[in-house]
């Protein structure tokens, strides 16, 4: 149910997209007013989720450790998985969240029965996870050569390499390839893997057909229904310059494209989204195992009842005489 | 017989159904033997918290205030506002579903609602719900669950299904700790008295006479006397077992079962043979007789009261500093929660070994030290004279505890003990052990006899991995260094894997120890005889 | 019982587990069907294990001991899950379908598997009857452990 509604949903949302901007009728609303509301709810949300969960304070020094403790100096410490320091930390999180180390760690036993050898779908997952979010970055920092005029040297370089396998005449780029085979792949996982399809709910496939949206509608206008380029980037710059414009004939895909694009920053903050901003902040991991050699400040930390030697001297006065054991007061 | 078959792949082809309706109904049946009994109102009354009454799970009513909803509601805003931990974890799960096969009791029930994904959604739908802009608009397109009795009832169900053992968080790719989550989902079940006994009970007992088991002064004393006693019956050496003694070096501290229990007690007479050895000057605490602390299983506030007193006891005492017993979950608290707590320790000195010198830097804060640290330290500097032969009767694997492991990284230490004082020592499967641990299934206070049946499937990963070590290299001991282990592991290996019993590390030291001016000792510490005098007198 | 070919055997266990691996909810069967690994999918694994055994003694010498060891593996897990005593050991009769389906054969030559096929399910009834007692075995040494070095403190005391 939820997948069906949610595709729908995607779609209606580019349907109306693309007949907008073939009237031309709304394309100031989807070319200026969409764009920037989008930019303030994606800002503002976003800055608000993040400062809230800076605001709640971390009471407790809870890293999950993932190897051996620094204790003797003759064992073997597990520096990176079982930081103490800030610079182990740093790494531990460095490669969190460039390489998805925690994902990466279902190893599998070397004991398989069986002829058939199933790999682990884990590694599957950690591998499309990484294609897709890395695929997302490059083809963001590509997009700046519409919003920078002139286009920056690593631009163009990261164009270059990403368009390695020069094959077609839009040059063919690998990104591209790789963000939808990585989104299609974890979608069907979603679908086909009976405890993921179990906890998925609405939202979860409304963020992947959003963005199979997005990368679809952009890859159908760079190799299939060309736009106009020039005016694509004179929309871009005007937005970036607070002197939008909307030149006609820019072509309705890309209205769809640009709607898609400012729905998913308007979702954003609302939406699992933002556990890229939470993974720098979870305490689990962003702490070094150091709690027994630096003491850890409890901001909100209270007096509690407690049961004092002295009252529990004073119950159990006899029977701590009768046994022989010191007291405070005969 | 005809053999004019279908294809084989024709035959295999089957269907699975993933169930329709999802999960969102909240209904759960309590059958006996998979969920604890309510806390006895005198338990409740005697720490001062809410709403004590008779009530048992299986009622109908379960006599929440009228206002029920409202202190949850207000309990869990005021936990967002104080916990980052259980804001984000509310918030950032992309329920890609990298946990759902890592729980143990999800292994072992075959219960979908035991994925540490899943068990987390069951609040994180209600939080979607009360407290986030789209679950309000969009209730439960956005994946927002109303908060009703049965879910509250759920709650209970599914948060005293999970032994805080953390290896969920080892396996997230943003460190979700379910454990966490089900910490604050029982503080919040505590609002409105809804609590289980053997988390109560214990702590009201550790609150009055300073130990779990309600062992009072005079009664600790006879244990340990005992326990002297019997070591000198077995080793010809009287030790000596300071308690409450003021002055002394260090403070040691136990989980209340090494001195009442088996097989702790092997353990405890493992202590006292290795303390004499090298003539520590230490003390017990008949006030801080207990190092294991059931307030972690329901809430801060508690573990803060319950741990109160180590440090208290240390101060009065004037020790320098203070030794750990082998105990899991104390550990977490020792390791973890104690500085911040209690602290800070600056009564107490940097802990230095009295034997080595060595500085346990490590401690420099909490002043306080694992006694695997301590030994590690001793054997590593050639301190102790040992015959690993004492125990050939025993072919060992040892069993990470879930909080010593995941929540210190305690995993070499043990180990390199074991080495040194066994000859036969088998790992278990590399996918079970140290930080990918399984859980015995009997933590975070679901240990108790009437939870049997969750137990068992709980323990079931684990024992499955002894299983294989007891099959493959005739392994007949497990050796751990946690006290609810060592109740707990026993009931589920002989049910499981019968064959293999359960010891502590320290039992194993004291076996192999050989003490200065012992008599010619001719058994273990259990009383039976070593394999080499025993195949001497065979002879 | 000749002329049971190892493929046709190997078909039935399949079935058969496909059949035990469905007294589970469905998103569960399918983990328990597809993860291989035995450390991470105990009950998959006595499964995998135990039903080629049973297979091959129904078709072979039906070995007593091997038989009920075989089901011990699976009722052993079956007896402590929520299942009701004849869901438990209920799944030996998915036997009979499965065999007609398979053999296609007409009712009567099965008679001799049937009959076996009703020996497995008393023996599995006999497995789970002693698996349920030694739920309140274990529960009962469990107790006499924790109690236990006290209970030699007071006998000793009492002993003088
Ligand atoms: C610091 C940056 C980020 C990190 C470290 C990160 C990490 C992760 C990880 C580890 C997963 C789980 C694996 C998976 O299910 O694919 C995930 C899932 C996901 N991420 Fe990110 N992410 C980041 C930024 C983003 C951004 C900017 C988006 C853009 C919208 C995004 C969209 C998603 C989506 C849609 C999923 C779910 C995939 C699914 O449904 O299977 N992520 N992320
Ligand atoms: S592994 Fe983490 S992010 Fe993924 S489903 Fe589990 S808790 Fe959520
Ligand atoms: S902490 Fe342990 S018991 Fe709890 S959900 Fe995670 S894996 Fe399961």
């Amino acid at each position: 149910m939820s997948v069906f509604s949610s595709l729908i949903l995607v779609l209606v949302f580019a349907a109306l997209a693309y007949a907008g901007g073939l009237a031309g009728s709304s394309r100031w609303f989807m070319g200026v007013i969409l764009p920037y509301t989008a930019i303030l709810v994606f800002l503002g949300g976003l800055s608000y989720r993040v400062l809230r969960w800076a605001k709640s304070p971390v009471p407790f020094h809870i890293p999950t450790t993932c190897g051996q403790q620094k204790s003797l100096p003759w064992l073997k410490w597990s520096w990176l998985e079982n930081p103490q320091s800030k610079g182990g930390v740093l790494l531990r999180m460095a490669l969190e969240v460039l390489l998805f180390r925690s994902l990466f760690r279902n190893s599998r036993a070397q004991f398989l029965d069986g002829p058939r050898l199933r790999y682990g779908e884990e590694k599957f997952l950690w591998l499309s996870a990484l294609a897709f979010h890395w695929s997302l970055l490059i083809i963001l920092i590509r997009h700046l050569r519409f919003f920078v005029s002139p286009v920056p040297r690593f631009v163009m370089g990261l164009e270059a390499v990403d368009g390695f396998f020069q094959v077609s005449a839009p040059q063919l780029l690998v990104t591209d390839v790789v963000i939808l085979a990585a989104l299609l792949f974890l979608l069907q996982r979603r679908l086909r893997n009976p405890q993921v399809r179990y906890i998925s709910l609405f939202t979860d496939y409304f963020a992947l057909f959003l963005l199979l949206g997005i990368a679809f509608s952009g890859v159908l206008m760079r190799y299939f229904f060309r736009v106009d380029l020039e005016r694509v980037k004179e929309v871009a710059l005007g937005l970036v310059t607070f002197s939008p414009t909307v030149p006609a004939g820019v072509g309705p895909l890309f209205f769809v494209h640009l709607t898609l694009v400012s729905l998913l920053l308007i979702y954003f903050p609302f939406s699992k989204l933002v556990h890229m901003g939470g993974i720098f902040l979870s305490p689990t991991r962003n702490l070094a195992n150091d709690s027994r050699v630096k003491r850890h400040v409890n901001p909100w930390d209270y007096p509690v009842k407690v049961h004092t030697y002295a009252e529990w001297e004073e119950e159990f006065h006899d029977k701590i005489k009768a046994a022989g054991l010191p007291l405070e007061r005969e | 017989m005809s053999e004019a078959l279908p294809k084989h792949e024709e035959l295999v082809q089957i269907r699975y159904d993933v169930p329709r309706n999802g999960w969102r109904s909240a209904h759960v049946d309590f059958r006996k033997g998979t969920y604890s009994y309510s806390a006895a109102p005198k338990n409740v009354q005697y720490l001062g918290m809410a709403n004590p009454r008779h009530w048992r799970p299986t009622d109908k009513d379960w006599k929440l205030p009228p206002d029920w909803k409202q202190i949850i509601l207000r309990g869990m805003k005021e936990r967002l506002e104080k916990f980052r931990s259980f804001r984000l974890f509310m918030d950032i799960c992309v329920r890609c579903g990298a946990c759902a096969d890592k729980c143990h009791f999800y292994l072992g029930s075959a219960d979908p609602k035991n994925m540490p994904v899943l068990r987390a959604e069951l609040v994180r739908s209600v939080y979607r719900r009360y407290f986030t802009a789209s679950g309000r608009l969009f209730r439960g397109l956005a994946g927002g669950r109303e908060l009703t009795e049965d879910v509250l009832k759920e709650w209970f169900y599914y948060f005293y299904q999970c032994t805080e053992c953390r290896r969920c968080s080892v396996f997230c790719p943003f460190g979700i700790d379910t454990a966490e989550v089900t910490m604050i989902v029982r503080e919040l079940l505590n609002l409105v008295g809804v609590n289980t006994n053997w988390v109560l009970e214990p702590a009201a007992n550790c609150f009055r006479t300073g130990n779990h088991l309600g062992v009072q002064p005079h009664g600790f004393k006879d244990s340990i006397d005992f326990a002297v006693d019997e070591l000198e019956e077995l080793t010809g050496i009287r030790v000596e077992a300071p308690i409450n003694k003021k002055g002394a070096e260090i403070l040691f501290v136990v989980p209340s079962a090494d001195y009442f229990a088996t097989p702790h007690y092997y353990t405890l007479l493992g202590y006292l043979a290795l303390f004499h050895e090298i003539g520590l000057d230490y003390t017990f605490s008949a006030y801080a007789s207990e190092g294991g602390n059931f307030g972690l299983f329901n809430s801060h506030e508690l573990m803060k009261r319950l741990n109160n007193k180590i440090y208290a006891e240390a101060k009065r005492l004037g020790v320098k500093w203070i030794l750990g017993g082998e105990c899991g979950h104390m550990w977490r608290v020792l390791h973890q929660y104690m500085d911040t707590m209690n602290g800070p320790a600056d009564f107490l000195e940097e802990p230095v070994s009295p034997v080595t010198g060595t500085r346990f830097e490590n401690a420099r804060s909490t002043k306080m030290v694992h006694i695997c640290e301590l030994t590690a330290d001793l054997i590593h500097n050639g301190k102790l004279k040992l015959d690993p032969s004492h125990n050939d009767h025993w072919r060992v694997t040892f069993h990470d505890s879930c909080n010593p492991a995941r929540g210190m990284g305690l995993l070499e230490e043990p180990r390199y003990i074991l080495r040194n004082v066994v000859n036969h020592f088998f790992e278990m499967p590399e996918n079970t052990i140290r930080e990918q641990t399984f859980c015995c299934g009997s933590g975070a206070g679901l240990g108790t006899d009437e939870n049997i049946e969750m137990r068992l499937r709980g323990g079931l990963p684990r024992a499955n991995a002894v299983k294989y070590v007891r099959d493959k290299h005739g392994v007949n001991l497990l050796t751990c260094i946690c006290a609810i282990d060592k109740a707990t592991l026993p009931t589920l290996l002989e049910y499981w894997t019968p064959g293999v019993e359960v010891g502590g590390v320290h039992e194993l030291v004291a076996n192999a120890l050989v003490m200065k001016g012992e008599k010619d000792r001719t058994t273990d510490l259990r009383g039976e005889p070593f394999p080499a005098k025993e195949a001497a007198v065979h002879a | 019982m000749p002329g049971i070919s190892p493929q046709t055997q190997q078909a039935i266990s399949e079935r058969w587990r496909a059949a035990i691996i469905q007294t589970y909810p469905g998103l569960t069967a399918e983990f328990l069907r597809q993860e291989k690994d035995p450390f991470r999918n105990p009950v998959g694994a006595a499964l995998r294990e135990g039903i080629p055994c049973l297979v091959a003694e129904l078709f072979g010498a039906m070995d007593p001991g091997k038989v009920s060891q075989a089901l011990e593996g699976i009722v052993r897990i079956r007896a402590i899950q929520d299942f009701s005593p004849k869901q438990a050991v209920g799944f030996v009769f998915e036997l009979r379908d499965i065999l007609r389906d398979v053999l296609r054969a007409p009712e009567a030559p099965l008679g001799e598997l049937h009959k076996r096929i009703d020996e497995m399910a008393l023996v599995a009834f006999d497995v789970f009857m002693r698996c349920r007692e030694q739920v309140y075995e274990v529960r009962l040494s469990e107790a006499r452990r924790a109690e236990g070095f006290r209970k030699r403190m007071v006998s000793r005391d009492a002993g003088g």
